[in-house]
């Protein structure tokens, strides 16, 4: 049983404070969730415990050894070993070659020793339990689920003392989370101190036995699990929050901006139609798979679709693509930040000019200067942190990668705003602040229309809420005190069975 | 400046300093190296392939590939003289108006061809590194059926002018070259188009998402990149005063190489014009040393290939630490 003991860690970026002067004893055999707001601190946190980066000063000392590492290697020698939330898997290889990948048995003629293989995988299988997975298994075979746990078992495979798990949960399905969880209860048997990032609440009461919180690169309190109720938790992350209040908006229902009207995308919805008035703030319900985004995409011209139609300001739009409608004032932020939102190599300057350059540059020409005020603009608009608008906009936390996105759109000045996720990996603050955007956009007459797969957001957020099912708008809402519960309903109910309320 | 500044400054120029360093040490020891006309020698050995790495650096930052260069310069030089031949009916002094259109077909030839491997990459979805090898070889077969294999002289006595004379002491393929240079420098700094390029090649999801044409981002620096490549055609057939089908063998990897050497990332969205400048002189001036120190042209070869190795790994060693 060893604990793991931080002294004063502290990193530093040029002038950026990442981390200051983080100092805590976490207690051997326990799960201690560590919690923090995007940007807050966590993953520089992390990195710096799986080796990844070096700490400016301070120190880490496993059990009652100093312990000092450079490498990812070196860091799993000490015995801190780190499963991120991105899997590393190779996934034509089966699950026990992953396993010891790089350090496969050998037979004294220089071959792989397969016999020994299994054995060495069905050994560790059996001190960790309850696997139901076959050591012989392809990965590529394998559920998400599983093959999070795979990486778990691997990094277990160097018997570390400390282990760091880094939202594990955060692509897996309810089922595939108890097992998970089971998992970790193991782990927390034999005696591993687990450190458990999350951005899910709603997890730490089922798996963490205290609670750590890190604000602003300061650690901020640590408290055990029985202490740990919703508001305390919201206390620690964030300091005080004011509550949220939707503004009452009056919405003028005589002209549509926006009309759809029986647009078909086979296999994904086959018949529907709404419209979207000025200043309107529509949320698009549905469960996964129900084509939510397909639906945005088509709208936006992103993707061709079967049939139906699309009318911006009262004209039917002939086939749209995404040029004729971000021209008629349409944009679009995807909920895939990083592989569809935004160019992560280039600076964050260059991703707040990539759709608005029409608008920036109407001749063609353009410099640096005459895009910075536009750049300087959004930063301020928008309150995103940033050192400096020129480094890579990889750097930034997810919320302020998201507020990127969005000011990218605003400075074309769009009249219809399409919010596929806004609120995905970006915490209440950075949430708070985008949804304060699209009212206050709203009140200038701006539309938008959100889909998010949290109905809470959207009964937080929007003055309508549809809801999208077997292909077809089967319930609308008007959100007047909505309770999620009722949208939660209609995304599952049989069609005949809803009623609606507008 | 701060340290930190300081640090990043020198990152940045990394391969400068490096041409630098040559520089210094070939000026040391390689005597009539640093005379203003050897100076000119290494700027007009360098026009060709210069222009075509400014060409290839904007393909490769939009995230595609062009290996048919090489062929191109042949296969140019070769229609150039072609068309000299035929519009003036094979006479000893054909009319300037011959030459003009002949510069004209062919330019429009290799827009063609660049369009051509653009829209085989947007409508069904090829590589252009693969279209750009069946180019290659395509091209390169197309220069020896035009000429029957053998060089056409077909030009003008004025005609050598454009690979060999001078204006104000300074050869003509340097001016051309600085206006090639001018214009993918003022292309990737100061117009949207350059800003659509990086974006298109740094993620091109993002880019089609942010309205961006990613489509006409690609073919205009495919089709930029092919015409750099034919005015190099018409400037090394002004120089061996001939449409000859064996030229310019290999030149894509010179190319290439120079734009790897100048910082240029092969995964796109990465690099700058001025890079690829510096790359290509370094390889200038490394060959023009060699020359001047007298090693023999394997040996040349063998070293260039070394250095090139080592360039490329200094730079990569810079870039992440």
């Amino acid at each position: 049983m060893t604990k793991l003991s931080l002294k004063d860690l502290t990193k530093h970026y040029g002038s950026v404070k990442a981390l200051e002067g983080f100092t805590h004893v976490f207690e051997a055999g326990q799960v201690h969730a560590l919690i923090g707001k995007n940007g807050s601190g966590k993953s520089t946190f992390v990195k710096m415990m799986s080796g990844a980066i070096q700490p400016t000063y301070g120190t880490i000392e496993v059990g009652e050894d100093n312990v000092q590492f450079t490498t990812p290697r070196q860091a799993q020698d000490v015995g801190i070993a780190t499963v991120y939330q991105e899997l590393s898997l190779v996934p034509e290889l089966s699950v026990a070659e992953n396993i010891f990948l790089g350090r496969l048995p050998r037979k004294r003629c220089g071959l792989i020793d397969w016999r020994k293989l299994r054995l060495l995988t069905q050994e560790l299988f059996e001190e960790i339990g309850g696997l139901e997975i076959s050591p012989s298994a392809r990965i590529a075979d394998l559920s998400v689920g599983q093959q999070q746990m795979i990486e778990i078992v691997k990094a277990m495979s160097f018997r570390p003392k400390v282990l760091q798990l880094d939202e594990p949960t955060s692509a897996l399905a309810q089922a595939e989370v108890q097992h998970l969880f089971a998992l970790v209860r193991r782990l927390r048997a034999l005696g591993v101190t687990i450190i458990y990032i999350t951005h899910r609440l709603a997890e730490l009461g089922m798996i963490a036995d205290t609670v750590t919180a890190i604000r602003d690169g300061h650690f901020v309190g640590s408290i055990s699990i029985d202490e740990a109720s919703p508001p305390v938790i919201l206390d620690l992350m964030f300091g005080d929050l004011p509550p949220l209040e939707r503004p009452a908006t009056q919405v003028e229902r005589h002209a549509p901006v926006l009309s759809v009207s029986h647009l078909a995308l086979s296999p994904f919805f086959d018949d529907v139609s709404f419209d979207l008035y000025p200043g309107e703030v529509l949320g698009i319900a549905g469960m996964l798979g129900s084509g939510r985004t397909e639906l945005l995409h088509a709208i936006f011209g992103a993707r061709k679709f079967d049939g139906g139609s699309v009318s911006v300001g009262g004209k039917t739009v002939t086939a749209p693509n995404i040029q004729t409608m971000k021209s008629l004032g349409i944009g679009y932020t995807s909920e895939d930040r990083k592989h569809a939102g935004l160019v992560q190599m280039l600076s964050s300057h260059a991703n707040l000019c990539l759709a608005g350059q029409a608008r920036i540059a109407p001749s063609g020409w353009t410099t640096k200067g005459r895009e910075r005020p536009f750049v300087d603009y959004q930063i301020a608009g928008l309150h995103i942190k940033v050192g400096d608008p020129m480094l890579p906009v990889a750097s930034l936390s997810g919320g302020n990668q998201q507020k990127i996105v969005v000011g990218n759109w605003m400075n074309n000045a769009p009249d219809i705003l399409l919010f596929d996720e806004p609120a995905r990996g970006v915490d209440v603050q950075a949430k708070r602040q985008i949804y304060q955007l699209i009212w206050e956009k709203a009140r200038d007459g701006v539309s938008s229309i959100v889909v998010s797969t949290e109905l809470e957001d959207l009964t937080e957020c929007c003055d309508r809420i549809l809801v999208l099912r077997d292909g077809q708008i089967t319930a609308t809402f008007t959100n007047d005190g909505l309770d999620p519960k009722d949208i939660y309903a209609a995304c599952m109910a049989t069609p005949q069975t809803v009623e609606t309320t507008a | 400046m701060t340290q930190t500044q300081l640090t990043s400054l020198l990152r940045r120029n990394s391969m400068l300093l490096i041409l630098l360093a040559l520089y210094i040490l070939v000026a040391t020891t390689a005597h009539g190296f640093f005379t203003i006309n050897n100076q000119l020698n290494i700027l007009r050995n360098i026009a060709v392939p210069g222009m075509i790495a400014f060409g290839m650096a904007l393909v490769i930052i939009v995230g595609e590939i062009d290996l048919s260069v090489g062929s191109m310069v042949a296969v140019s030089a070769c229609l150039t003289a072609w068309f000299v031949e035929k519009l003036s009916g094979g006479a000893l002094e054909p009319a300037v108006w011959t030459v003009i259109v002949a510069f004209g077909g062919t330019l429009l030839f290799a827009a063609s061809v660049g369009l051509m491997s653009g829209l085989l990459r947007q409508k069904i979805n090829v590589p252009t590194f693969i279209t750009s090898l069946a180019m290659m070889a395509t091209l390169a077969g197309l220069a020896n059926l035009i000429t029957g294999g053998v060089p056409i002289s077909s030009f003008p006595s004025w005609y050598y002018v454009i690979g060999s004379g001078r204006f104000w002491g300074v050869p003509v393929p340097v001016y051309l070259l600085a206006i090639a240079f001018t214009i993918t420098f003022t292309i990737s700094n100061f117009t949207a188009l350059g800003r659509s390029i990086y974006a298109v090649g740094g993620n091109m999801e993002a880019a089609r998402l942010s309205g961006i044409n990613v489509w006409q981002t690609k073919i205009i620096c495919l089709m930029m990149t092919s015409v750099f490549a034919a005015t190099g055609g018409i400037i090394y057939s002004s120089l061996v005063n001939a449409g000859n089908p064996t030229i310019a063998r290999g030149l894509e990897l010179e190319v290439i190489s120079a734009v790897i050497i100048g910082g240029i990332s092969l995964f796109g969205g990465k690099g700058t014009i001025w890079g690829a400048f510096v790359g290509v002189l370094f390889l200038g001036v490394l060959l023009n040393a060699m020359t001047l120190w007298g090693f023999n042209p394997y040996v040349q070869q063998v070293i260039k290939g070394g250095l090139i190795l080592g360039a490329v790994f200094i730079n990569f060693f810079i870039d992440r630490k």
